[in-house]
């Protein structure tokens, strides 16, 4: 592994200093050269501690962080070959395009020719040539965005640190950095830890997402895995939506689970979890997982509420006094259901995720 | 891959207080740049205010003899003294009290006016409102002795007054309300223009949106917005009133104040213990008001004052109201320039009151006989006036900016010398460092030499050594002769230098080790370069250049004769800075106990502290008045600052040190060159904690103001102020165009901070 988390936990004195806060506990990551992993979680949950702790500005209270074999636990910032995107980007509003980029490069010592010849390289890479003599301040919100990342790949980091670096940036503006931001980490093969809110910035860049909540991790896996497979309430609502549908176990046949749910039993495939009889459940049913139709479906249910979003339909329904989320998403569907109207809905059984009941809840 | 679920709260997690103390402080040593402004501040400001103010407070309670003894305070209830003593307690109150109010009032009509009534000429309002600031604190009674006094212009020959005793004149407490009342408004005018421009107007026009009216909006949602402003200026006003010591002395007539009590105890009487009594009398007001106004009031500000201005701004459509504000204004403005004409005016007649015709018999004494307080005070700010702007940069970064155990006592003791009367610092100057206890030099020695050998020294048993044997070489060498030991000890610099560069090759370490060497020598051969320059200024005819001359002579053993105990700090902090990276074992064994040695014999040399009748006690009173200010202006400016640009350069490889100079210095170089302003002004214009420090040797204008005019050479005195308020604007002028010529159209000096 090349830098490894083990059992870091971090304790904040409380305002005032009467108490503590626990930002981070006990969290347990390990990541691979090359490989881009970002952390995810709603504001609060640790993830900027934790970078936080693997750029060396906060220290672990207990625990160790390994980059390339080696402690690091208590080096300071400075020592540690890394670099970071900050969220206000945070340039030196005193230098000019070209001297922000070469700032660390002048810190090393090294030569003029050098630094010219390895700071015009990467201003290229991020199209940023014939920027150099600007000031900061004249340069757009995406143009800033750019000499920092400029800043910190000039350095060639042993890892790279991104901490929300898209989310000062308007919504088209992000989709552009965000494709762009994944170029050059797969065309440098970089090391990135990249910190985020946005489910899907996390779901476009990533090769793993961990998710963070409270300051512990929740899960971790790929972008595909933690949206289909989520193991827990939290992660299924916090990346997409989920309708969370209470159910009992029937019975269970290797993958085949067949529950009891809104009054009618259904089978459901591809589980992997253990049950057994009788134990209460829940169901995480994405709305696209739903079908809504006139008749033939499992539930019998009425329209309580349509909204016509352009690319989708949605609507709520009322099965048996519970109210679930589908959506529609065919464009050939002409018919459109209105409210009041009954139907019958069915789940789209191969892909369904199974939790226990006292499954954490959000 | 291991995922790691709802892990309970572990026993581990349950930290307490104290580890996490020691852990913080095994951190902040790691980063020995921090550790070392920190303990430099630290020890600054516990020698300078914390010691000084306790002693004054302790000492009404003892006696000569130091048994302890209430005499001093029993004298407010008996029936002799007491009703006196508490008539004095009560007119201080009243004239603190009326003081803030109305300087509150007027200054708030300068706000309103400036910042929502768009008046004509509107930075000659806000210069002029300034130009209190940067007078002597007395300047303006003596002006309004010269209008309104029993010999003034305006009541003698205008009206045509003639006084008798018992009539009413300008002497007494009305008209030391109106004197401080125009000293202090430019205080509440800043801090309520501050909160004026930072006011979001569309809170006002959502009032005005939901049908308010002007009137109700105003005392529904301006002025409550405000509140925080106006009780901070209210309670900063009565602090600065109290504290006041020049106008009282000249203009209080037959009724005294604390402060004047205090200033004639020590004065006439030399009675440190009733001076310490009343001391702790005036102290307990003003502290409760000042912690009021720092923990209460700004805590409950609505209005961030560090932000920026929001930009838009309302400006008041209605005309009457508009005007009224100008009207009110420009009339004050008035009065402030005839003050001040009257000063410069007092300066060149003959004899005020009775012959005004223009001479300048009185400039030419001021620039024969008094050119050696001119120069004096002069060159001591200046000096003075880096080190307290940048003591104050480096202040405000550790409070801004790191997390450290006593971050408040440290924020909170830098502010105090400077909110806690002059007078009461300057008794506590005399009572510490006439006679120092032993124990300060050893306290500071030790703290500073713990702190050495844990940075230079790389395992227990070699920072054992370093201590033990750098620490008892030094003492040794202290019991030589002092010229001997200057010698010895510049020696043993140009040694380390030569150990440096044997060992580590690094020349620049290495030459300043040598440049160390020769200063420290240097002190031997200070009579030697002053004698000469001595004596020519004697041989030159007697006057202003002679004078000069003269004084220069004494500025260069300033220079190169500091205190020796006050060099050893210095000295400590710069042989870490050169044996620090020395890798040989056997090097760093000996050039560490050298560069221990050397500041050790230093700190005990003659005796540690004895500072009194010398240049660097009036110094470091100049510093510890003008420290809250820069370290205000520090603070201001850092927290506009974004943390994570330090943070930037920091994981781009910038060490500490490297960063404050290329990335934080730069940008807080505004507020440091506003600091540097502000210290420089605060250092020539103060009285109240230099009055007990000047000597026969260190002449201070202010104090030469005060005897001037005891003697009753009014217009001598007029002819000082003129000239400090002179040189403090030149002073200003330089620097600003200085600022601008380095920050090159960047956003300028703010000096709306104060």
């Amino acid at each position: 592994m090349y830098l490894t988390l083990e059992n870091i936990t971090k304790v904040f004195p409380s305002r005032g200093n009467v108490g503590e806060v626990v930002a981070v506990r006990e969290v347990n990551l390990e990541i691979q050269e090359g490989e881009l992993v970002t952390l995810l979680g709603p504001s609060g949950c640790g993830k900027t501690t934790t970078l936080r702790m693997i750029a060396g500005f906060e220290f672990p209270t207990s625990g160790r962080i390994v980059l390339d074999g080696q402690e690091i636990n208590i080096l300071p910032p400075h020592k540690r070959d890394m670099s970071m995107v900050f969220q206000s980007y945070a340039l030196f509003p005193h230098l000019t395009v070209f001297e922000n980029v070469a700032y660390g490069l002048n810190v090393q010592k090294l030569n003029k020719k050098t630094i010219a010849e390895r700071v015009g390289r990467v201003l290229d890479l991020v199209h940023l040539k014939g920027y150099g003599d600007r000031a900061p301040g004249q340069l757009s919100g995406g143009q800033q965005q750019r000499v920092a990342l400029a800043r910190a790949l000039v350095m060639e980091p042993k890892v790279l640190l991104m901490d929300e670096p898209l989310s000062n940036l308007d919504a088209k503006l992000r989709e552009e950095m965000r494709t762009e931001i994944r170029r050059i980490q797969k065309t440098l093969n970089i090391t990135s830890i990249y910190v985020t809110h946005d489910q899907i910035e996390a779901m476009t860049l990533s090769d793993r997402i961990v998710v963070m909540n409270e300051g512990l991790i929740e899960q971790i896996g790929s972008p595909v895995e933690i949206y289909r497979f989520p193991n827990s309430r939290f992660v299924a609502n916090f990346i997409g939506r989920a309708n969370f549908i209470e159910g009992v176990v029937l019975a269970q046949k290797d993958s085949r689970l067949t529950v009891r749910s809104l009054g009618e039993s259904i089978t459901l495939s591809n589980i992997k979890r253990e049950f057994h009889e009788g134990e209460p459940v829940t169901l995480i049913v994405r709305p696209e997982m739903i079908q809504i139709k006139k008749t033939g479906g499992l539930y019998a249910g009425v329209v309580r509420q349509a909204v016509y979003l352009g690319d989708l339909i949605e609507y709520a329904v009322d099965v048996n006094g519970v109210s679930i989320i589908g959506t529609e998403t065919d464009p050939h569907v002409t018919e459109l259901f209105l409210e009041g109207e009954n139907v019958t809905i069915g789940f789209a059984e191969d892909i369904i995720q199974v939790l226990p009941a006292g499954k954490k809840t959000e | 891959m291991k995922t790691t679920l709802a892990i309970p709260k572990s026993p581990k997690v349950q930290f307490v207080g104290v580890t996490r103390r020691f852990r913080e402080f095994s951190l902040i040593f790691r980063d020995p740049v921090l550790f070392m402004s920190l303990l430099f501040s630290g020890i600054f400001i516990f020698v300078f205010v914390l010691l000084p103010i306790l002693r004054t407070i302790s000492g009404g309670f003892f006696s000569e003899e130091g048994t302890l003894d209430l005499a001093y305070f029993a004298r407010y209830f008996d029936s002799f003294y007491g009703p006196g003593l508490r008539q004095a307690f009560l007119d201080t109150m009243v004239m603190g009290l009326l003081t803030a109010i109305f300087g509150t009032f007027v200054g708030f009509i300068f706000a309103y006016a400036s910042v929502r009534c768009n008046p004509p000429a509107k930075s000659l309002l806000h210069w002029l409102a300034l130009l209190p600031t940067v007078s002597p604190p007395f300047a303006l009674a003596l002006s309004v002795i010269l209008l309104f006094g029993r010999s003034g212009l305006i009541t003698k020959k205008v009206l045509g007054i003639n006084f008798v005793a018992g009539q009413n004149d300008i002497y007494g407490l009305d008209g030391l309300v109106l004197v401080q009342t125009i000293t202090f408004f430019s205080v509440a005018y800043l801090i309520l223009r501050a909160m004026l421009e930072r006011l979001n107007p569309s809170m006002e026009e959502a009032a005005a949106s939901l049908r308010a009216s002007r009137w109700h909006i105003f005392r529904t949602v301006t002025f409550p917005l405000l509140i925080p402003g106006v009780a901070g200026s209210f309670l900063l006003l009565f602090v600065e009133s109290l504290a006041d010591l020049g106008n009282p002395l000249f203009i209080a007539g037959n009724r005294t104040v604390l402060s004047s009590q205090i200033f004639l105890a020590v004065i006439g009487e030399y009675d440190y213990q009733k001076a310490s009594a009343l001391s702790l009398i005036l102290i307990i007001p003003t502290l409760i008001l000042f912690m009021i106004q720092r923990y209460y009031v700004n805590r409950r500000s609505y209005i961030s004052v560090t932000g920026k201005p929001s930009g838009a701004q309302v400006t008041e459509k209605d005309p009457v109201i508009r005007w009224a504000f100008n009207i009110a204004a420009y009339l004050i403005c008035a009065f402030v320039i005839l003050l001040y004409a009257t000063i410069v005016y007092g300066s060149f007649s003959f004899s005020w009151g009775v012959d005004f015709t223009p001479t300048l018999r009185h400039w030419s004494m001021v620039v024969t006989r008094g050119v050696e307080a001119i120069l004096d005070t002069t060159f001591l700010s200046a000096l003075a006036t880096p080190f307290a702007a940048f003591l104050g940069m480096v202040i405000a970064w550790l409070v801004v900016r790191k997390n450290f155990s006593g971050k408040e006592i440290l924020d909170f003791s830098s502010n105090l010398g400077g909110a806690v009367p002059g007078t009461i610092l300057g008794i506590g100057f005399i009572l510490v460092f006439n006679k120092p206890p032993l124990a300060l030099a050893v306290i500071v020695y030790g703290l500073l030499a713990i702190f050495y050998v844990l940075v230079v020294g790389r395992d227990t048993r070699e920072r054992l050594i370093l201590l033990l044997v750098g620490t008892t070489v030094g003492l040794l060498l202290a019991r030589l002769e002092a010229t001997r030991v200057h010698y010895l000890l510049g020696g043993l610099y140009l040694l380390l230098g030569m150990i440096l560069f044997l060992s580590s090759k690094n020349m620049f370490m290495s030459i300043s080790s040598a440049l160390l060497g020769l200063y420290v020598m240097s002190t031997n051969w200070a009579n030697a370069i002053a004698q000469p320059i001595a004596n020519f200024s004697r041989s030159i005819e007697r006057g202003f250049w002679s004078n000069a001359i003269f004084q220069f002579s004494d500025h260069i053993k300033v220079l190169i004769q500091p205190p020796p105990s006050l060099l050893a700090i210095l000295l400590i902090f710069a042989g870490i800075l050169l044996v620090q990276g020395l890798k040989h074992p056997l090097a760093r064994l000996a050039g560490g106990i050298l560069a221990l040695a050397i500041p050790c014999a230093m700190s005990f040399m003659e005796i540690p502290f004895a500072l009194v009748g010398g240049a660097y006690i009036i110094m470091a009173a100049f510093v510890i008045r003008s420290l809250p200010a820069s370290v205000r202006a520090g603070v201001a400016s850092l927290q506009q600052i974004d943390p994570s640009i330090e943070e930037a350069s920091n994981i781009l490889g910038g060490d500490a040190q490297y960063t404050f100079r290329k990335v934080t210095l730069p940008l807080i170089l505004p507020a440091l060159i506003a600091g540097l302003i502000f210290s420089f002004t605060r250092h020539m214009t103060s009285l109240s904690a230099i009055i007990f420090l000047v000597s026969a040797k260190w002449r201070i204008v202010t104090a030469s103001i005060l005897s001037e005019w005891e003697q009753g050479g009014v217009s001598i005195a007029a002819a000082y102020s003129t000239l400090i308020i002179l040189l403090v604007l030149i002073a200003i002028v330089i620097l600003n165009i200085v600022t601008n010529r380095l920050l090159r159209g960047r956003e300028g000096v703010d000096l709306s901070q104060f």
